[in-house]
């Protein structure tokens, strides 16, 4: 499985969200974490994106008033999205063992 | 719920989300859009809010948006076209014989039709690279004598300085040489550090002006400069990188002809003309401070120099066609005038110029008198109708076997009629489907193109190249796709489409036979338009071996030309000597006249003796050639003797040749005296012999005097073993000139050369004629196979009764016969004006003659037999159970 790094991004907050991850919970808690605010087509066609590659799940439901009576697209990690999170930080971590004095403050254990 | 619609985001939001995005992305981005809206607006107000809500809504604009994802809303649209290529790809695979008749032919013309179409890009093209090409012209003399009218390029050396003098219309002014007089031509060119002498050719004489106005791209040196030194030279990148690999030649010497009291001095290198250009030389030589002969660049008796200019911009050339004629006033006939010549009258009355643009030179100097080699604006016209005709024929065989084979998809039709297709709908499914075949063919086509582009430029004498890699290919091809499926494809389709739904089901279609005088007619077309091509390629040919057979005056076998022996200085005689020692030499000739059109020649005005003042002057060349030359060349004396090497008067002798006599009306000629620039007596006369391309004019005036130098020595060898001949005299040449490789060619050779664009017609004519007729037999074939089928049970019914081989052959392929008569007889007017219009160029041609109609009828005759009675013989040999047992 190969991902992008935005869509690494996207794939920790939906995570880390747990029950409540739709567009704009997603977008709010990047911009929290990272200072970064995707905009809201970028981060809609990574989580499409991430559903087709199987990574993510969704479901529908919770509309609001501030939706205009819309429902929210809930999305859930699914064991193929935890991989693709540990495969990409694998290859981080093998190739900062090969960079003199880059310490990521991890320990391989 | 108040709260909500206040925070109502602008509607124009919805609208073009509405507009772009797909039904199933649409609820939950639109609601996440509105959510951040809310948000925004609650924190930043309603303008931020605005803003950012409608770059939020184009930042949807992605992949993952866009309708296609939707697949609901044009469903119909695309599945329809899915199935319709479908059951075209399966139509294409079911029926393969005919679906390789459809394309292959289609190929074939549409490879025909790129590679026409190069050429006749190419021939346009010529002169267009210039940047100022619309203000450079070329100054044309026209002389409109009735008897005798002419235009020529070349004009006395002042020229130029005159036309800058008086005309201020006339930004720059540039005289140009570019036949073989003194350096110009060909030479033994060798740098001066080098001893080797290598023979190069493409040498002219310019102005520096001339640069200028051609704006010719420089690699060394300085274009402003190149040729203002006296004796300077420019090499082309070429020639230069030959002689100076990887080095600035400027400023290096050069000596021609091993002429080292004249040496050139190189001003700089310039980039190779461009093919498309009708100017091709690799060396120019200064005309800056040239003189030829004493008072030469100030006589306007002498007319050598083919001047070029530059207008300023918004000058009319008509209008300074008009003010040129100051020139001829002034100038011309002031001197013909001073000189008492009785031409001033003529001249004054009949004299004008002509401003001829420089991209018109190529295509348009039909009657222009200069040896640059022309293409012919009648020849591009020709091969575009070629092309196109070639490509119909392609497009009827598509419409042909389409409407032929229409009885296979009448059910087709039918059904889909009964399912609710609409007749547009058919005629869009039968549209798609020829586009669908002609996307093959261009495709297959181009690579044909590809493929046989090498070949073809053999046979037409260019040098083209497919284009892959530029732009507009692409765009084009796609273009001709689309063009040529709806031209083949628009019969077909609504011929099939307007079939009757309840007809069709119970069976009752008349098997596309409705339509059969229109397959006659256009089976007539195609023959009507091969026969003409076989009858012209014939034509041609016939011309062709009339003139190579012509009795000419003259033995033009198993003479070699030894070129540049020039050098050999006074060597000359005793290289002769050597060479006839050879038993395989029978005689040798020193000169640089040839009976053949591109050698040297020298136009001469001739009176009786003392007669200048009072009479027109006799037009003729002035050859000088040594003693042997009439007896190597092999040409006979009617009357007097030849050249003697005893006779110490014949320095003033002259042969002259017996239409010269006529026209100088001597009666018994040898013994008289005549005069150019100075007199000659008559001491004999030789036959008339061709000595120009029977294209042009009839046999001219010619004079032969006695000279003993020459670039060329041509030898007569008398032996069939040319090879060895060949060995022996390059082993004379050897000891004579250890540092000059010998160079020759054979004079029957050079003088097919010059009949090497008749030669070429007469092999495109053929290529032509063959695929014409290729693809006229892929069509009629595929009718045959058609017609075969059709009547099936009609001959198996015949057979049963008792109907011979002989008696079926013949019905079915008397049919296509009459077809093919009928375009014979159509063709024979046509084909007889169109070569009778391209015989009249020449002054010596060969007759038209009926049995190359005949020869032709009956080739295409046989050739459509064959091609039909393959199909035809397998119906008439076949089971007749298999034709009845179906029923």
């Amino acid at each position: 499985m190969k991902i992008g790094a935005f869509e690494e991004l996207v794939l920790l907050a939906v995570g880390s969200l747990g029950e409540n991850a739709y567009g704009v919970a997603v977008k709010e808690l990047l911009k929290e974490k990272t200072g970064r605010t995707p905009s809201i087509g970028a981060l809609h066609s990574a989580l499409y994106r991430l559903e087709d590659k199987g990574c993510l799940n969704s479901s529908e439901g919770g509309a609001t008033s501030e939706r205009g009576g819309r429902r929210k697209k809930f999305y859930t990690l699914t064991a193929a999205g935890k991989n693709a999170i540990i495969d990409a930080n694998r290859i981080r971590l093998q190739f900062s063992k090969n960079i003199e004095g880059l310490n990521l403050g991890l320990d391989e254990s | 719920m108040n709260n909500r619609k206040r925070y109502q985001p602008p509607r124009y939001g919805d609208r073009i989300l509405r507009w772009f995005c797909a039904e199933e992305v649409i609820e939950t981005l639109q609601g996440d859009l509105h959510e951040l809206y809310y948000k925004t607006r609650k924190e930043k107000g309603k303008l931020l809010a605005d803003l950012q809500y409608l770059v939020d809504v184009l930042s949807a604009f992605r992949p993952f948006a866009l309708k296609r994802r939707s697949g609901s809303i044009n469903s119909n649209f695309t599945t329809m076209y899915r199935n319709y290529l479908k059951i075209a790809g399966r139509n294409l695979i079911k029926y393969k014989m005919y679906s390789m008749i459809k394309i292959g032919g289609f190929a074939i013309g549409i490879a025909a039709c790129l590679m026409i179409s190069l050429f006749v890009k190419h021939e346009l093209s010529y002169d267009k690279h210039h940047a100022n090409k619309d203000r450079i012209y070329r100054v044309i003399n026209v002389m409109d004598i009735p008897s005798d009218p002419g235009k020529g390029t070349a004009f006395p050396a002042q020229i130029a300085q005159v036309l800058k003098d008086h005309f201020p219309e006339i930004e720059k002014a540039g005289r140009l040489i570019p036949y073989d007089w003194y350096y110009a031509g060909d030479n033994q060119f060798r740098p001066e550090s080098h001893v080797r002498n290598n023979y190069e050719k493409g040498f002219a004489y310019a102005d520096q002006e001339l640069l200028e106005i051609l704006e010719i791209p420089m690699i060394y040196g300085d274009l402003k400069h190149a040729l203002t030194e006296p004796n300077s030279i420019v090499l082309s990148k070429k020639k230069a990188d030959k002689y100076f690999p990887n080095e600035d030649p400027v400023g290096q010497t050069i000596i021609l002809n091993e002429d080292e009291s004249h040496p050139f001095v190189i001003g700089g290198v310039m980039e190779d003309f461009p093919a498309n250009s009708h100017l091709q030389f690799d060396f120019f030589i200064t005309l800056t401070d040239v003189e030829f002969w004493q008072g030469e660049q100030t006589n306007w008796c002498c007319w050598n120099y083919n001047p070029y200019i530059l207008v300023r911009p918004d000058v009319d050339p008509l209008d300074l066609e008009e003010k040129l004629l100051l020139i001829r006033d002034d100038y011309i006939v002031a001197h013909l005038r001073k000189t008492g010549n009785q031409f001033a009258d003529d001249a004054q009355k009949y004299n004008s110029f002509y401003l001829q643009p420089v991209k018109d030179v190529r295509l348009y100097s039909e009657g222009i008198h200069d040896i640059i080699p022309h293409g012919d604006i009648r020849i591009v016209w020709l091969f575009a109708a070629i092309a196109t005709f070639i490509l119909l024929l392609a497009c009827i065989n598509f419409v042909n076997l389409s409407t032929a084979k229409s009885a296979n998809r009448a059910k087709e039709v039918g059904l889909r009629k009964v399912a609710g297709s609409f007749r547009g709908h058919l005629i869009q499914q039968f549209l798609t489907e020829s586009i669908f075949f002609s996307a093959i063919s261009v495709v297959l086509g181009a690579l044909l193109t590809w493929i046989l582009l090498p070949y073809f430029n053999a046979i037409s004498g260019k040098s083209l190249v497919f284009p892959w890699s530029e732009w507009w290919v692409a765009p084009i091809l796609a273009g001709i796709i689309v063009l040529i499926g709806i031209i083949a494809g628009i019969y077909p389709s609504f011929y099939l489409s307007a079939f009757n739904p309840i007809d069709v089901i119970k069976g009752n279609l008349s098997h596309g036979s409705k339509s059969s005088k229109l397959r006659g007619a256009m089976v007539i077309f195609q023959f009507t338009t091969s026969i003409i091509l076989i009858v012209g390629a014939f034509i041609v040919y016939r011309q062709m071996s009339f003139i190579l057979n012509k009795k000419l005056g003259f033995d033009k076998e198993q003479v070699v030309l030894i070129h540049g022996t020039n050098t050999l200085g006074d060597k000359l005689k005793p290289f002769k000597n050597g060479l006839l020692q050879l038993s395989e030499v029978q005689n040798t000739a020193a000169s640089n006249y040839f009976p053949v059109s591109g050698t040297k020649r020298d136009q001469n005005e001739f009176w009786k003796e003392g007669r200048n003042k009072l009479d027109k002057g006799v037009g003729a060349q002035i050859w000088w050639v040594d003693q042997d030359y009439i007896n190597t060349l092999g040409m006979k004396l009617s009357e007097g003797r030849l050249f003697s090497e005893e006779i110490a008067s014949d320095s003033s002798a002259i042969i002259i040749n017996q239409t010269m006599a006529r026209k100088l009306g001597l009666d018994s000629p040898v013994g008289e005296r005549i005069m150019n620039w100075r007199t000659w007596t008559v001491v004999g006369v030789v036959e008339d012999f061709h000595f120009e391309s029977m294209k042009g004019d009839l046999i001219g005036s010619l004079g032969l005097v006695r000279g003993t130098h020459g670039s060329f020595i041509s030898v007569k060898v008398n032996t069939q073993n040319i090879a060895s001949a060949l060995e022996s005299i390059t082993k004379v040449w050897d000891e004579f000139m250890p540092n000059q490789p010998i160079r020759y060619t054979f004079l029957d050779e050079t003088y097919a050369r010059m009949y090497e664009d008749v030669k070429r017609t007469g092999n495109l004519f053929t290529s032509f004629a063959v695929l014409a007729i290729f693809v006229a037999c892929l069509g009629l074939f595929g009718l045959s196979a058609f017609m075969a089928e059709q009547r099936r049970k009609e001959i198996s019914i015949r057979k049963v009764l008792g109907a011979s081989f002989k008696a079926i052959f013949q019905l079915l392929t008397l049919n296509f016969l009459k077809l093919i008569l009928v375009s014979f007889v159509i063709a024979i007017p046509i084909g007889w004006y169109m070569m009778q219009v391209w015989l009249d160029d020449f002054k010596y041609r060969t007759n038209l003659s009926w049995d190359v109609f005949v020869f032709a009828g009956i080739m295409v005759l046989i050739i459509a037999v064959l091609t039909v009675s393959f199909e035809c013989i397998k119906a008439a040999v076949a089971n007749p159970a298999n034709g009845l047992r179906s029923e």
